[in-house]
């Protein structure tokens, strides 16, 4: 379990100053989703009533409809928990030192990343269509130097105000890193993969 | 003419299909609350989310087995019943 107060590899003085899941809307999708796989057969269940409760009495149809039933909802109940598990567990933290980006993809792949600040040379925040607009929500790009290396935090919300914090917060790094005489030495590693 | 091979299964045999599909549920249910509480962030909303995730399957769970307890498990299906499944009471025009 991890815990805020206690990130993997912490360093002296180090604070979480904004932990980001995906926008509220990526969980609507789930919701929507799993609502229209639940009442479609509920409702037409209750409509066809008749002729279901005749299937349900037969000595052979009413077993394997309740069993194909019973499949059928467990399946979609199973299904929007592990969407769900991928939302959870899809997150971005930003400290006073570092960005952690950690991805869930399925449930077999789990990728974490770690980028200094101090090798971030800019954030880039994009809010692209009518849902993102109306919602406010969207994606930031944060650039390292290498040419290939950019972090994506995916669907946030608010991405111009994460874009202002991560530019805050690395020039405030190279501040502290200029002052101690340490130089830009930042670098971007994956943890585990 | 030519005579159907008869046939006769009790069925339970549908029983066994359940209790597979219910085998792969449970472990990757469980694959997926270790993924939560391995990697979620602790706090209240964890145990919420595991909690609720586990308190659905049991009702789930539970509603269908009380169902399918009314069933008598040993009726056979045979050729000679089968084609009594098609009639107007179970399939009515609509």
């Amino acid at each position: 379990m991890m815990r805020l107060d206690q990130l993997p590899n912490q360093r002296a003085d180090e604070r979480v100053v904004l932990f980001l899941r995906r926008h509220w809307f990526a969980l609507l999708s789930i919701v929507t989703a799993f609502t229209l796989l639940t009442s479609v057969p509920l409702l037409l269940g209750w409509y066809f009533w008749n002729v279901v409760e005749a299937w349900l009495q037969h000595d052979v149809i009413g077993p394997v409809i309740v069993i194909v039933g019973s499949i059928y909802f467990l399946s979609v109940w199973l299904f929007a928990f592990l969407e769900f598990t991928d939302y959870y567990l899809d997150t971005w933290i930003i400290t006073n030192e570092r960005i952690i980006n950690i991805e869930q993809q399925g449930l077999f792949n789990r990728t974490a990343s770690e980028l200094d600040l101090a090798a971030v040379q800019d954030a880039t925040a994009e809010i692209r269509g009518i849902w993102q607009t109306l919602f406010t929500y969207g994606n930031v790009f944060v650039q390292t130097g290498a040419e290939k290396s950019r972090f994506h935090f995916k669907n946030i919300d608010n991405p111009e105000h994460v874009k202002e914090v991560v530019n805050a917060l690395v020039e405030e790094d190279k501040r502290r890193l200029s002052a101690l005489g340490a130089g830009a030495r930042g670098k971007m590693k994956t943890v585990i993969k | 003419m030519f005579d159907l091979p008869s046939f006769n299964i009790p069925i339970y045999v549908f029983l066994f299909v359940y209790g597979a599909y219910m085998l792969f549920y449970v472990l990757y249910a469980l694959f997926n609350i270790y993924h939560l509480v391995r990697y979620g962030v602790y706090g209240f909303g964890l145990y919420l989310i595991v909690t609720i995730f586990t308190g659905g399957t049991i009702i789930l769970v539970s509603g269908s087995v009380f169902m399918l307890m009314e069933y008598d498990w040993t009726y056979p299906i045979s050729s000679g019943t089968a084609v009594d499944f098609y009639n107007e009471d179970l399939f009515p025009k609509l």
